[in-house]
C-alpha cells in the first residue's frame, strides 16, 4: 500500500512538473518555474522513497530488471537536472524537455510488471552492463534535451519569431556545447555497455542465430553517436545536423528500452 | 506645517538638445552645485538630477511659492533666457508622481531604459554628501528606487531592445552565447552598421572593417578600434567571421549563395550571422536558407524593434498604475509626518505629568528594580491608552488635509508649545508604533 502511495505522489509531482515547465517555456513567469522546480524536487524525494522501498522491502536492485533500471534512470535524470539548473539558471528552461522524459521513464518503470532476471542468466557482467548503460542514458537524455531545444531555438531564429520562447531558451552556442559534452560523456559508457552486453549475450545464448531488435537498436544507437562525434570532431559539424543525429541516437536507445519493457510480463504495480 | 516636494526642471519633452547640453551639470561637480543651490536659494533640502535628457532640481520646502522664483533664476543662470520657456514646475503629489515616473524610466526618451535609475542614485548620493538631503528628499528618493524596482520586477517594461544596433547585438548573443573573441566583419561605412559593430566590440568581439576605399577603412577601423581590410579580402574574411554586418551603398548583392558555398568548407560549418542593414540590400536573401547561416535584414530588425516598443508601451500602462498607487502611499506618509511634532509633544506632556506624580509616590512604595520596571511599563501603557483616540484622530485628519484646526485645538487644550519652540523629538516616541 505504501508503495502505491509513494508511486502516486511521485507520479503526481512529475506530471505537475512536466506541465509547469512546459507552461514556463511558453508563457514565462518566474513563479511557474519555481512551482515546476518544487514539484520536480518533491517528485524526486517521493521517487527516492519509492526506490528505497523496492530495494529494502522487495529486495530488488536497479540492475535486477528493466523496470528497476528505468526507475533509477528517471531518478538520476531528474536529480542531475535539478543540480545543474541550480548552478546554471539559464538551463532551467530545459526542464520543459527533461521533466516529460522523467515522467515517461517513471511510467515505463512502474506500469509494467517487474520480472526479476532469472538466476540462469545472472552474471557479474549484468550489473556492469546495466549500470554503465543507465549512466550513459542519463548523459544522452541531456544531449536529447539540449538538441531538441537547439532545433526549437533555431526554428524561432529562422522564422524571426523572437517572442518569449526565444528569449527564455539558451543561446544556440550553449545548447550545441551541452549536446556535444553530453554525447562525449555518454558515448564511452554506451561503448562499455554494448561490449559487456555482447559478451553476456554470447555467453548465455551462444546459439542465437540473429540479433534481437533491442540489440539491433543498441548497435544502431552506438553507430549514430559514433558518427555524430566523428563528424563533429573531424569535420567540424555543429548545429542542426549534429542535433538531429543526437536525437536519432537517443531515440534508438529508447527503442532498446521499449524492446526490453515489452518483453517482460505485465503484472501491474507491485 | 509639512514639507512639500518641489521639482523645477527641463527635459527632452520641453527643450532641445543644444539647451540640455548647456545646462547639464557634470557628475564631478554635482556635490558643489547642490551646496551652492542650498545656500543661494535658501533651501532646507535639495538634489540635482542631471542626465543627457534632463536637468531637474528636487527641493523639500514648506512654502514652495517662496523658492520657486529662486529655482527658476538658478536655471536661467545656467541656460540663459532660452531656458525660461522650457521650464516646468511641479509641487506636492504631482512632483512625487513625476519623481517616481522618472525613476521607473516612464519619462525616459526610450521607455524602460535602465540607465536612469543609476543616474538617480548618483544624484541621491551626491546630494547626501553635499548636505542637501533631509527627511523628505531622503524618503522620496528611496521610495522612488523601490517603485522602480517594483516596476521592473512586475512589468515587462525593460524587456527587449528597441534600437537596431542593440537588437543585432542581442541576436548575436542568442546565436553564439559569449561574444568574447568572436570575429565581427563590418562591410561598408553606414552609420547604423557602425553602431551595431561598436555594440559587439563592447561585448568583447574583434572587429574587422572592409571598405572599397582603403583610406576610409583605415579611418573607420581607427575610430572603432578595429582592423582595416580591403574589399578584395571579403571572401577570406567571410571564411573567418562569426558576424558580418553589411551596410554599403552597393546596388548589387555583395554576398551571394555561390560565394558562401565556397567558404563553407573553410568555415567548418561554424554558424554565421549576417546582418544586412543596407538599402538596397547587400546580401542575397537566398543565403538565409543555408545551413548554419542566419540572415536578418533591416526590415526584420525594424519589425523586432517595433514589437518590443509596442510591448513596452502596453507594459507602461501597468507601470503607471503601480506609480500612482505608490504616490498615494508616499503622500500618506508625508502628511502623517506633518503631525509628528504635535504627537511627540502630546506624549511628552502626558508622560511628564505621570512621571511627576509617580515621583511623589515613589519613596512610599519602596520598590525593587523589577517593581520599578513594571511601573515604567505601566506608565508607557497609560500614555498609549490615554492618547490613542486623539492621536488616531490627528493622523486621520492629517491624511484628509484637515489637521490645522485640530492641531491648534490640541495645542491650546494641552498648553503645548507652538511650532517655533517644539521640543526636540524624542526618538523613542517617534519609533513607538502604538500611537
Amino acid at each position: 500500500m505504501w508503495v502505491t502511495f509513494t508511486f502516486s505522489i511521485t507520479l503526481a509531482c512529475y506530471t505537475l512538473a512536466a506541465g509547469m515547465y512546459a507552461f514556463f517555456l511558453v508563457k514565462g513567469s518566474q513563479r511557474r518555474a519555481n512551482i515546476a522546480a518544487t514539484s520536480l524536487g518533491g517528485g524526486l524525494f517521493a521517487h527516492v522513497v519509492f526506490v528505497a522501498q523496492q530495494v529494502l522491502v522487495h529486495d530488488r536492485l536497479p540492475t535486477d530488471d528493466i523496470h528497476q533500471a528505468l526507475a533509477a534512470l528517471s531518478l538520476l535524470v531528474s536529480l542531475l537536472y535539478l543540480v545543474t539548473s541550480r548552478f546554471r539558471p539559464r538551463l532551467r528552461v530545459l526542464g520543459a524537455f527533461i521533466a516529460p522524459m522523467t515522467l515517461l521513464l517513471f511510467l515505463g518503470a512502474a506500469f509494467r510488471g517487474a520480472v526479476p532476471v532469472s538466476d540462469t542468466v545472472r552474471s557479474y557482467l549484468l550489473p556492469v552492463h546495466v549500470g554503465v548503460n543507465i549512466l550513459g542514458l542519463v548523459a544522452f537524455a541531456f544531449a536529447f534535451a539540449a538538441s531538441a531545444a537547439y532545433i526549437l531555438q533555431e526554428r524561432q531564429l529562422r522564422s524571426k519569431n523572437l517572442g518569449g520562447v526565444f528569449q527564455r531558451l539558451p543561446s544556440l552556442g550553449v545548447l550545441d556545447q551541452l549536446g556535444l559534452r553530453s554525447v562525449l560523456i555518454g558515448f564511452p559508457l554506451l561503448t562499455v555497455g554494448v561490449v559487456t552486453g555482447t559478451i553476456w549475450a554470447v555467453r548465455h545464448a551462444p546459439n542465437a542465430p540473429v540479433i534481437s531488435p533491442s540489440q539491433g537498436f543498441g548497435l544502431l544507437a552506438w553507430l549514430l553517436f559514433a558518427a555524430v562525434l566523428l563528424l563533429r570532431i573531424a569535420a567540424g559539424w555543429q548545429g542542426r545536423k549534429a542535433a538531429i543525429g543526437t536525437m536519432l541516437g537517443f531515440l534508438c536507445t529508447v527503442m532498446v528500452l521499449i524492446g526490453y519493457v515489452l518483453r517482460s510480463t505485465p503484472a501491474g504495480v507491485s | 506645517m509639512s514639507q512639500k516636494l518641489v521639482i523645477v526642471g527641463l527635459s527632452h519633452h520641453t527643450s532641445p538638445l543644444s539647451l540640455r547640453e548647456r545646462v547639464a551639470v557634470p557628475t564631478s561637480s554635482l556635490r558643489l552645485e547642490v551646496r551652492d543651490l542650498v545656500q543661494s536659494v535658501g533651501l532646507p533640502e535639495a538634489a540635482i538630477v542631471s542626465t543627457c535628457n534632463r536637468l531637474e532640481v528636487y527641493a523639500g520646502v514648506e512654502q514652495p511659492d517662496q523658492v520657486i522664483g529662486g529655482l527658476h533664476r538658478w536655471m536661467q543662470q545656467r541656460g540663459g533666457p532660452e531656458a525660461t520657456s522650457c521650464l516646468y514646475t511641479l509641487q506636492g503629489a504631482r512632483a512625487t508622481h513625476h519623481a517616481f515616473r522618472v525613476a521607473s524610466s516612464l519619462d525616459s526618451m526610450v521607455v524602460g531604459e535602465p540607465q536612469i535609475l543609476g543616474q538617480l542614485k548618483e544624484a541621491y548620493n551626491e546630494a547626501k554628501t553635499g548636505g542637501g538631503l533631509g527627511n523628505l528628499l531622503d524618503r522620496c528618493f528611496n521610495h522612488a528606487f523601490s517603485v522602480a524596482k517594483r516596476v521592473r520586477h512586475e512589468t515587462k517594461i525593460a524587456e527587449g531592445s528597441v534600437s537596431i544596433s542593440s537588437i543585432a547585438c542581442d541576436l548575436a548573443r542568442k546565436i553564439f552565447g559569449d561574444l568574447n573573441g568572436k570575429r565581427v566583419l563590418l562591410i561598408g561605412a553606414g552609420k547604423m552598421g557602425e553602431g551595431a559593430a561598436r555594440y559587439l566590440r563592447e561585448e568583447g568581439a574583434d572587429l574587422y572593417v572592409v571598405n572599397r576605399n582603403r583610406n576610409r577603412a583605415e579611418e573607420l577601423a581607427a575610430k572603432s578600434g578595429g582592423q582595416p581590410r580591403t574589399i578584395e579580402d571579403i571572401g577570406d574574411e567571410l571564411a573567418l567571421a562569426d558576424v558580418a554586418i553589411a551596410s554599403t551603398s552597393s546596388r548589387d548583392f555583395l554576398i551571394t549563395p555561390e560565394m558562401l558555398r565556397k567558404v563553407i568548407r573553410a568555415r567548418r560549418h561554424r554558424p554565421l550571422f549576417l546582418i544586412d542593414i543596407a538599402v538596397p540590400r547587400n546580401v542575397d536573401p537566398r543565403v538565409g536558407s543555408m545551413d548554419n547561416v542566419f540572415l536578418y535584414d533591416i526590415d526584420d530588425l525594424q519589425k523586432v524593434a517595433e514589437e518590443n516598443l509596442a510591448t513596452r508601451k502596453s507594459e507602461a500602462e501597468k507601470a503607471e498604475e503601480i506609480v500612482t498607487h505608490e504616490v498615494v502611499n508616499f503622500e500618506k506618509w508625508r502628511k502623517s509626518i506633518a503631525v509628528t511634532p504635535i504627537i511627540v509633544g502630546l506624549r511628552h506632556h502626558v508622560r511628564s505629568i505621570l512621571e511627576e506624580e509617580y515621583a511623589k509616590t515613589k519613596p512610599k512604595l519602596q520598590l525593587d528594580d523589577e517593581g520599578e520596571q513594571a511601573i515604567e511599563r505601566m506608565l508607557d501603557s497609560m500614555v498609549n491608552k490615554v492618547l490613542h483616540s486623539p492621536v488616531s484622530e490627528l493622523k486621520a485628519s492629517a491624511l484628509n488635509g484637515h489637521n490645522v484646526e485640530l492641531a491648534q485645538s490640541i495645542r491650546r487644550l494641552f498648553q503645548l508649545p507652538s511650532d517655533d519652540d517644539d521640543p526636540a523629538p524624542d526618538q523613542t516616541d517617534l519609533r513607538n508604533p502604538k500611537t
